[in-house]
């Protein structure tokens, strides 16, 4: 639950959608890899994205500062943000500082990449 | 039954406290979804200790039993204090385009716990909060 290294894999779906997969402790750390594996997505084209966020247990406010700037971005462009395999608490959290009213909240992959009409072959 | 850490204000050392969160809830009986949050808002609590608190500070841990059996957090520090009310709980306004995205700490440590006690003052601060066993976010 508390691995102070965070995991991420990052993958460009069809139809200019990024998927970035994010295992590990949300920090300021943490958020900023996020962040920097959405910069390059969004540079590579991926107007929209979806950050998984199975196997990330634990998140500070910091981090989700940082998500929430991510989001800020992606809506500047146009574009859309969706988050899928929350725990209940980080679901909370993201409901407490706002997220929830800007990106999609899905359960699982499949319902986050199908929300953007893509067929989620990851 | 009481766990406590005195610890140092380095990296990542609020995991440390998590962890034993983790081990004194699943001993308690608490459920994963209870850890997760008591760990979340113990972060944060833990994160402002750093940041007003100085080079060290100390995290308690305890179960405590009665009608609602709940597991008690309390992080004490000797820093600079702060204002508690200052932190508006309303964040309604503090979404999307606003000045600054920080400050939410005690926002998260208010919503996720279900009774929280602070008290600060230059040179003593203590956050006092406490999870029922079995009521999850």
């Amino acid at each position: 639950m508390n691995e102070t290294q965070i995991n991420l894999k990052t993958t460009v779906l069809d139809d200019g959608l990024g998927l970035i997969s994010a295992a590990g402790y949300i920090n300021n750390e943490g958020g900023q890899a996020v962040a920097d594996a959405a910069s390059e997505l969004v540079g590579g084209g991926c107007q929209s994205l979806v950050i998984d966020l199975d196997g990330t247990r634990i998140i500070n406010s910091i981090g989700v500062s940082i998500l929430l700037e991510i989001m800020e971005k992606i809506m500047e462009g146009d574009g859309k943000l969706a988050f899928c395999n929350l725990t209940p608490t980080i679901a909370k959290t993201f409901e407490i500082m706002g997220l929830d009213q800007y990106a999609g909240i899905f359960p699982d992959r499949e319902a986050a990449v199908t929300s953007f009409g893509t067929d989620g072959t990851a | 039954m009481e766990v406590v850490l005195h610890l140092p204000a380095v990296p990542n050392v609020e995991l440390v406290a998590a962890k034993a969160v983790e081990t004194l809830g699943e001993a308690l009986g608490m459920d994963r979804n209870g850890i997760e949050a008591v760990s979340v808002a113990l972060v944060e609590a833990c994160l402002n200790a750093m940041e007003h608190g100085g080079s060290s500070f100390v995290v308690r841990l305890a179960g405590e039993d009665g009608v609602s059996p709940r597991m008690r957090v309390e992080v004490e520090d000797k820093g600079r204090g702060f204002d508690p009310d200052a932190c508006p709980p309303d964040v309604s306004t503090r979404v999307h385009g606003c000045v600054s995205k920080r400050g939410w700490g005690l926002t998260l440590i208010r919503e996720l716990m279900d009774d929280v006690q602070i008290s600060s003052r230059p040179g003593l601060t203590r956050v006092r909060m406490w999870k029922e066993l079995e009521n999850a976010p």
